[in-house]
C-alpha cells in the first residue's frame, strides 16, 4: 500500500514538475494552478505513504536510505507548499518539484527493503530525533540554496538590464535575501540539534560520543561552514550575492556529507555494513 | 431578424480630442441620460460608457439600423453637437461585432494604452449606475457579466497587464524588484526636471518616508520639497543623503557626473551594503556608469528605462494576440446563448397566427352573429380565446421543454413548419408582450 502511495506521489510530482517547466517556457500568466494542485495532491499521497510505512514497520520510517530520502523530499515539498501560502513563484515550484522527484527515485533505486528487519541499534527513540532534525536542517539548507540560485539569477538579470519574463517571474531580490536571512538561523539550529542528538545517541549506544567516522567529520566541517556563514551575516553584514553564493556552497557540503560520504567511505553511519552495532560496542 | 445589439460610439482611434471632449455625457451620474436614450423608440435596453478616451452607447434595440440612426441623433442632442459631425467620427457596430467590441473594451484590448487596468472598473461603474437607473434588462445584464468574465480571463490567462509601459512606472516596478516593499524605503531627488518629478510622483504613492530633495540652488530644492512634503538638502550634504536613500533619482543639468563610482563605493560601506537603486534621468549623465558594477548597486539611465518600456510594449502586443483568441471564444459562447432566445419569436408568431384566424373567423360570421347582444358577444370572445390558448399550449410547452440549443433550433423550425408560421415577422414590442403573457399565465 505504502508503495502504491509512494508511486502515485512520484508520478504526481513528475506531472507537477512538467507542468511548472512547460509553464515557465510558454504561458504568460503569473501563477500555475495545475502545477500547484498536483504538487498538493502528491504531497497528500506522500504523507499517506510515510504514515503507512511508520505503522507497518512500527517505527518512524527513517531506517533505510529509501525512507530518509523520501522524508527529505517530503520536507522540501512541505516547505514549498508552506511558502506558497504566502506567495511563491512558479520558478520555485519548477526547482523544488524535480528535486523531490530525483531524491525519491534515487532513494527507491538504492533500497526498498521493507521486509528486512531493522538493525537493532536503530530501534531507539534517538533515531527519529537525530534523523528528523538533521533532515529538517538539510531541507532548510536545500531551500536556501535554491533561493540563493534564484537570487544570483535575478541579480544578474537586473545588472545586465534584461528585464524579460524570467525577471518578472522571479521574486524581488529583497524577498530572496530575506528567505536566506530567516532560513540560516533556523537551519543552523536544526543541524546543531541533529549533530548533538547524534552524539548523545552514540554515547548511550556505544559509550563514546564522537568517533571521527567520515560522516561525523564531514558534518562537523559542514557545521563550521554554516557557523561561519552565520557569523558573516550577523557580524559583518554580508548579504545579497555573497550570502547567496555561500548558501549554495554550504548546500554542496551538505549533499556531500549526506550522500557522497555514504557512497565513498564506510563507517558506522553506513548501515549496509552487516557488522554494524558490533564493531563499536 | 433585425433586432439585436448595437454599439454606437467614438474613441481615440476614430475621433480627435476636439470631438471627444464634446461628447462626454455630462451629468449622467444617476443614469438620467441613459433613461433618455432608452426613451428613443425601438430601444429596449441601454447603457452608456464614458471615459476620457471613449464615449459609447450600448443598446439592445429593434430594428437595429433605423434605431441606431435615431440613437446617434439622441447622442448629438444630449451633448449639443452636430449629428452629421458625430456620425462622421463615430462607429456603429451590430450583432456579434458589437458583442466582440464590448468584450474587447472591457478586456482593455481597445484602450489607448493596451492592457491598462482602469477600463474594467469604469465599465463596471457604468453597469452599476445604469442598473439602478433601470435601463438594463436581461440581455444587457448578461452581456455585461460575460464582458467582466472575459476581462477576468484575459487578465488571468495572458500577461497583458504585467509589463510597465511608461518610464516612471517601469522605474517603480524595477525598484520593487530590487528593494521589495517600498513602504519603508527612502527616496532622494537630485536636481529638478519634469521627468524626475514624474518619477517621484509615482514613487510617492509607494513610499511612506519623506522624500529628500537636493539641488544646486537651495531655493529650488525647497520649492520642490514643499511640493512633495519632503525635506530639502544642500549639495554639500549629498554623501550623507546617499548613505540613507534607497532610491536615488538624479536629473541635474550638470556637464560632469555629479556622483562618481568611488563615492558610491564609499557610501556602500556606511550603508552596511544595503542595496541601492540609482535612476539617472539626466543627459549628459549624472552618475558614472561604473557605479553599476558595485555589488548591491543597480544603476539605470534614461535609455535603459526606455528600452525596458519598448520591450514591454512589444510583450503586451504579443499577449494581446492571445487575448483576442479568448475574446473570440467568449463571443461565440454569447452568440450561442442569444440563439436560444430565438424561441420567443416563434411563440409570438404562433400566437399571432392563431389570433388572426380567430379574428378572421369571427368577422367572417359577423352577419350571422349580429343578433347577439353585448353579453353574448363577450362570452363568444372568451370561448374562442380560450380555444386558441389551449391549442397553443402544447406546442409552446414542447418548445420550452427542450434544453439544448441545437434541439431548440430544430424544434422551433418544426413548429414553424407545422403551423406554417413563415412570414409572421415579429417586432420587439410583441416579444415583450409574450413575456408578459407568460407571466400572466403563470399567475
Amino acid at each position: 500500500m505504502d508503495l502504491i502511495f509512494f508511486k502515485i506521489a512520484v508520478v504526481l510530482y513528475i506531472v507537477s514538475s512538467v507542468n511548472f517547466l512547460v509553464f515557465l517556457l510558454g504561458s504568460s500568466a503569473m501563477n500555475c494552478p495545475v502545477g500547484n494542485w498536483t504538487a498538493r495532491l502528491g504531497f497528500a499521497c506522500h504523507t499517506l505513504s510515510i504514515l503507512h510505512r511508520s505503522f507497518f514497520s512500527g517505527f518512524f520510517p527513517l531506517a533505510t536510505p529509501f525512507d530518509v530520502l523520501s522524508v527529505f523530499a517530503w520536507l522540501i515539498i512541505g516547505i514549498y507548499l508552506l511558502a506558497m501560502l504566502r506567495d511563491a513563484s512558479p520558478i520555485f515550484g519548477a526547482m523544488v518539484a524535480p528535486m523531490a522527484v530525483v531524491l525519491m527515485i534515487v532513494g527507491a533505486t538504492l533500497s526498498y527493503q521493507i521486509k528486512e528487519p531493522i538493525v537493532p541499534i536503530l530501534h531507539s527513540w534517538w533515531l527519529p530525533i537525530h534523523v528528523s532534525f538533521a533532515l529538517a536542517g538539510n531541507s532548510v539548507f536545500a531551500i536556501m540554496a535554491i533561493v540563493g540560485l534564484m537570487y544570483i539569477f535575478q541579480e544578474r538579470l537586473i545588472k545586465k538590464k534584461k528585464l524579460g519574463r524570467t525577471h518578472k517571474l522571479l521574486p524581488s531580490l529583497e524577498i530572496l535575501d530575506l528567505v536566506n536571512r530567516r532560513g540560516l538561523p533556523i537551519g543552523f539550529f536544526l543541524m546543531t540539534v541533529g549533530i548533538v542528538s547524534g552524539a548523545l545517541w552514540a554515547g548511550s549506544a556505544w559509550g563514546f560520543y564522537w568517533s571521527w567516522d567520515p560522516k561525523e567529520t564531514w558534518s562537523l566541517i559542514t557545521w563550521f561552514a554554516y557557523a561561519a556563514m552565520v557569523h558573516q551575516r550577523m557580524v559583518l553584514g554580508w548579504r545579497g550575492k555573497k550570502a547567496a553564493i555561500m548558501a549554495i556552497i554550504g548546500f554542496g557540503l551538505v549533499l556531500f556529507t549526506f550522500i557522497g560520504v555514504s557512497v565513498l567511505f564506510s563507517g558506522h553511519h553506513s548501515f549496509r555494513n552487516p557488522v554494524l552495532g558490533t564493531t563499536a560496542s | 431578424m433585425s433586432s439585436g445589439l448595437a454599439v454606437i460610439g467614438l474613441n481615440h482611434k476614430t475621433a480627435p480630442v476636439e470631438v471627444r471632449e464634446k461628447v462626454t455625457f455630462p451629468s449622467n451620474s444617476e443614469g438620467t441620460l441613459t433613461r433618455h436614450i432608452l426613451s428613443t423608440p425601438g430601444v429596449v435596453e441601454a447603457v452608456i460608457l464614458s471615459t476620457c478616451n471613449r464615449s459609447e452607447v450600448i443598446v439592445q434595440c429593434s430594428p437595429i439600423e433605423e434605431v441606431s440612426r435615431r440613437v446617434i441623433e439622441a447622442i448629438a442632442a444630449i451633448n449639443g453637437v452636430d449629428p452629421v459631425t458625430l456620425r462622421k467620427y463615430s462607429y456603429i457596430k451590430m450583432g456579434s461585432d458589437a458583442v466582440r467590441h464590448v468584450f474587447r473594451v472591457a478586456s482593455s484590448l481597445d484602450s489607448m494604452v493596451l492592457g491598462e487596468p482602469q477600463i474594467l472598473g469604469q465599465v463596471k461603474d457604468s453597469f452599476k449606475r445604469d442598473s439602478s437607473a433601470g435601463t438594463i434588462g436581461p440581455y444587457l445584464s448578461r452581456l455585461m457579466h460575460r464582458a467582466f468574465f472575459t476581462a477576468k480571463r484575459v487578465r488571468n490567462e495572458t500577461g497583458i497587464g504585467l509589463a510597465a509601459v511608461s518610464v516612471a512606472y517601469a522605474a517603480v516596478e524595477l525598484a520593487k524588484k530590487i528593494l521589495g516593499d517600498l513602504e519603508d524605503k527612502s527616496v532622494l531627488l537630485i536636481g529638478a526636471g519634469e521627468m524626475a518629478e514624474l518619477t517621484a510622483k509615482h514613487l510617492i504613492g509607494q513610499v511612506m518616508r519623506p522624500i529628500c530633495v537636493t539641488n544646486r540652488t537651495f531655493e529650488n530644492a525647497c520649492k520642490l520639497a514643499d511640493d512633495f512634503s519632503g525635506e530639502a538638502l544642500r549639495m554639500e550634504q549629498l554623501s550623507m543623503a546617499l548613505a540613507q536613500a534607497d532610491i536615488v533619482v538624479s536629473s541635474t543639468g550638470a556637464c560632469e557626473p555629479v556622483i562618481k563610482a568611488v563615492d558610491i563605493k564609499n557610501v556602500m560601506k556606511t550603508r552596511k551594503y544595503r542595496p541601492m537603486f540609482l535612476i539617472d534621468i539626466a543627459v549628459p549623465r549624472d552618475i558614472e556608469p561604473e557605479a553599476n558594477d558595485i555589488d548591491g548597486v543597480y544603476l539605470y539611465n534614461i535609455d535603459d528605462l526606455q528600452t525596458v518600456v519598448s520591450e514591454n510594449l512589444g510583450e503586451r502586443m504579443n499577449e494581446a494576440l492571445k487575448a483576442e483568441d479568448i475574446v473570440s471564444d467568449e463571443v461565440k459562447k454569447f452568440m450561442d446563448w442569444t440563439k436560444t432566445l430565438d424561441l420567443a419569436p416563434t411563440i409570438v408568431a404562433l400566437r399571432e397566427k392563431l389570433e388572426k384566424i380567430r379574428c378572421g373567423e369571427i368577422s367572417r360570421m359577423n352577419g350571422k352573429l349580429s343578433k347577439l347582444d353585448d353579453n353574448q358577444r363577450e362570452i363568444l370572445e372568451i370561448i374562442t380565446k380560450s380555444i386558441i390558448n389551449k391549442i397553443a399550449h402544447d406546442p409552446i410547452s414542447f418548445l420550452k421543454k427542450t434544453k439544448s440549443a441545437n434541439r431548440k433550433e430544430v424544434n422551433s423550425d418544426i413548429v414553424q413548419k407545422v403551423f406554417n408560421l413563415h412570414g409572421f415577422s415579429t417586432s420587439m414590442d410583441n416579444l415583450e408582450d409574450t413575456f408578459e403573457d407568460e407571466a400572466d399565465n403563470r399567475n
